[in-house]
């Protein structure tokens, strides 16, 4: 079966567009990235919630500049001040809160104490420099205080620095949290909401259009009334009215509002579609042979008609699981979508501020991780569509 | 086999109308009707083939497809062998449905492209169980023997054969559930000459093999001249001449069947005639006038063609009728 598949005109077709097949492994990586955050649990929700360390961190290729190390170790002194302060170093070596990064067993209360008071005692001297962030002249000052962290708190080692690096590499938000691990989260939230999004609507609309044109007369006035009516509504109202009625209500964290209202707005689109293609084949001659076999309505509409929309199918639904995935972004860009958890929208949501202030890390990863998936797809759906459309040949 | 000329009749239509309705306005009303077929009565006998001619839009094909219910007539009488085809619901009319197959014209949408042939085939023969189901493997490869395909075409798509290829496909599919009554609705006028040589002696010896009887439609009275025993010449709805083929030159007196015939192109250059081209147009078949539907385009035209239809009655010659106010006895 799978064999045969990979024989037929379209596929081959399909594997000799070298684009469609970067832009399938592309979707690949992605569908595989959602399936480890959801099967294995590498990155949790509490991971992209917690804390690793100080505001607004640039990532790891980014411009070190001194004034963000100083901000950073800042944040460090005053973790590890406050660990002293309560003489309660177990949660801070325990690595709780920050991860990897843990405080130093080695130094005893007193040792901790001096270091940070000498650490907080040279960014001030820093600080009152004019231009310090440009100078040269304060960079010995600054590399000691660096130095300091380190001695509190040393790097990992082995898996924790992989970890360590992967958490930091493309920097913070306002809230110290990691821009990389939200973003890859949200890859398993907007999959999540495209695949399921996608599927219902396509097999939903499908049957349904299928059906309304193969019948007629009552049954396709009936979906076309229905379908006309929800055209006729602006979607993105229909979606905040219908997430909005869900609002305090237990599952108003989870993900089904936003099912509930793509799920009643989206299968229109493959419904006209296929409604349209099943009027043209209920009058192809293989369909009257098929009558004259005997065969009953619904056997054929079954085995013979909708078979033949399938390409149309493929299509949609990966026109469809684009389309929500926007729609997620959008809605929770509003603040309606997502409402636990990291999600691209609300990661753009937030960079608002960030962006005038010169902070691009989180809006650049959201965005160019949404590009580049959105991009590979539609080049996925034309290429389907050149393969797999038997008019084409 | 017995003569087909005295051979009792195996469909028997009278009096059969098929009109189609159609809807317009913002109420979906009709509006009005394209009347296809408008009252036409004929036997089919069996082991004959009874060939139907007329030009594009003559209701042939609707004819073709109302006589084994794949249309609903909208009035009339279907008889096979007896029994009422008209009264029938689905499941009653079953067995029939065996028994009467379809070949179609064209041979590019009369297969599903996503079956292969085998499939294609198996579907109806279990459907109807008319071979074993141990035995159906064996049945299909002797079937695309028998329409003159090699054995390995079972397990191949559509797309991968020729149009000439295609339509012996359609007839193994119409022979598969082993019927006795087949509909040919033009299904040579889609291919070439050479191809149709090849698909009408098929179905020759198709025939003679497997006791078929024929209803073959075609608009090419050469075709029909050459490959049936009797011919139903049809203008807008109606059956205009009903004749024998052997004597089509000598008997036809209709003067549409005799333009028909005025038409055929004769292959011999240095033999020139005058021809008789048809003045105007077929009128049209929503809400035709009264009267012979011919009148307007007739030569021999009287005052009462217009008022009044004539009705199919016999000639001298046994099996000879015409639709015609104009023809003495």
């Amino acid at each position: 079966m799978v064999a045969r598949f990979f024989r037929s005109r379209g596929a081959r077709k399909f594997m000799a567009n070298r684009l469609a097949v970067a832009a399938f492994l592309v979707i690949a990586g992605y569908l595989l990235v959602a399936g480890l955050v959801w099967f294995t649990g590498i990155i949790t929700l509490e991971e992209t919630l917690g804390r690793i360390g100080a505001s607004y961190q640039p990532g790891l290729w980014g411009a070190q500049r001194s004034g963000k190390r100083i901000e950073d170790a800042t944040f460090w002194f005053e973790v590890a001040q406050n660990a002293a302060d309560r003489g309660d170093f177990e949660t801070a070596r325990g690595g709780v809160a920050f991860y990897e990064r843990r405080l130093t067993g080695e130094l005893d209360a007193d040792e901790i104490k001096a270091r940070v008071a000498r650490g907080i005692a040279l960014a001030k001297e820093v600080l009152v420099v004019e231009g310090f962030d440009e100078s040269a002249s304060v960079l010995p000052k600054v590399d000691e205080i660096d130095a300091i962290v380190v001695e509190l708190f040393p790097h990992p080692e082995g898996w924790d620095a992989f970890m360590y690096g992967a958490r930091h590499v493309l920097g913070t938000d306002r809230q110290g949290r990691s821009i990389s691990f939200r973003a890859i989260y949200s890859i398993k939230v907007a999959v999540q909401v495209g695949v399921v999004t996608a599927l219902f609507a396509v097999l939903f609309g499908s049957f349904v259009g299928a059906a309304a044109a193969f019948f007629g007369g009552w049954i396709d006035h009936a979906v076309i009334w229905l379908y006309s009516t929800f055209s006729s509504i602006p979607y993105l109202v229909l979606l905040s009215v219908l997430v909005y009625m869900f609002n305090d209500t237990s599952v108003d964290k989870t993900l089904i509002p936003l099912y509930v209202a793509f799920g009643l707005t989206f299968w229109v689109g493959p419904c006209r579609v296929i409604r349209g293609e099943t009027l043209k084949i209920k009058e192809l001659e293989y369909i009257q042979a098929a009558t004259a076999i005997g065969f009953s309505r619904t056997y054929i509409l079954i085995k013979h008609v909708i078979p033949n929309t399938a390409h149309l199918m493929f299509i949609n639904a990966s026109l469809l699981f684009i389309g929500a995935i926007k729609g997620e972004v959008i809605l929770s860009f509003l603040g309606l979508g997502v409402k636990s958890g990291p999600s691209w929208g609300i990661m753009i949501s937030q960079s608002k501020a960030e962006v005038v202030s010169g902070f691009f890390w989180q809006i650049g990863t959201a965005t160019v991780l949404m590009f580049v998936l959105v991009l590979a797809f539609n080049i996925l759906s034309d290429a389907l569509q050149d393969a797999f459309d038997p008019k084409h040949v | 086999m017995s003569d087909p000329a005295t051979a009792p009749a195996l469909l028997e239509v009278r009096d059969l109308v098929k009109h189609f309705p159609v809807r317009g306005g913002i109420l979906n009303r009709v509006v009005s009707r394209v009347h296809a077929v408008n009252g036409v009565t004929f036997d089919v006998r069996k082991g004959e083939i009874l060939g139907v001619v007329g030009e594009s839009g003559c209701g042939k094909s609707t004819l073709g497809k109302t006589v084994i219910r794949l249309l609903e007539p909208t009035d009339g009488q279907i008889r096979y062998e007896g029994k009422p085809l008209h009264e029938l619901g689905h499941r009653d009319m079953m067995p029939f449905r065996r028994k009467m197959q379809i070949i179609f014209q064209d041979p590019y949408s009369s297969l599903n492209p996503r079956l292969t042939v085998r499939k294609m085939l198996r579907e109806g023969i279990r459907f109807h169980g008319s071979v074993p189901e141990a035995e159906i493997d064996d049945y299909i490869v002797e079937l695309i023997r028998q329409v003159g395909l090699r054995k390995d075409a079972a397990d191949r798509f559509p797309h991968e054969f020729s149009g000439g290829q295609r339509q012996r496909i359609g007839i193994a599919r119409a022979l598969a559930l082993k019927p006795e009554f087949i509909v040919a609705d033009e299904p040579v006028s889609a291919l070439d000459v050479s191809i149709q040589a090849q698909i009408l002696n098929l179905l020759l010896d198709l025939k003679e093999n497997l006791d078929l009887t024929i209803l073959f439609i075609s608009h090419d009275l050469k075709v029909i001249e050459h490959f049936c025993d009797r011919v139903l010449v049809m203008y807008l709805g109606h059956i205009v001449e009903e004749l024998s083929c052997d004597a089509l030159h000598e008997e036809a007196v209709h003067p549409y069947t005799k333009a028909l015939l005025g038409a055929n192109p004769i292959n011999d250059p240095d033999d020139r005639r005058e021809l008789e081209v048809l003045e105007g147009d077929v009128p049209s078949p929503f809400d035709p006038p009264p009267g012979c539907p011919f009148a307007g385009r007739c030569p021999l035209v009287e005052d009462r063609c217009r008022q009044e239809m004539p009705p199919l009655v016999d000639r001298k010659t046994a099996g000879h009728r015409v639709a015609c106010w104009a023809v003495e006895e």
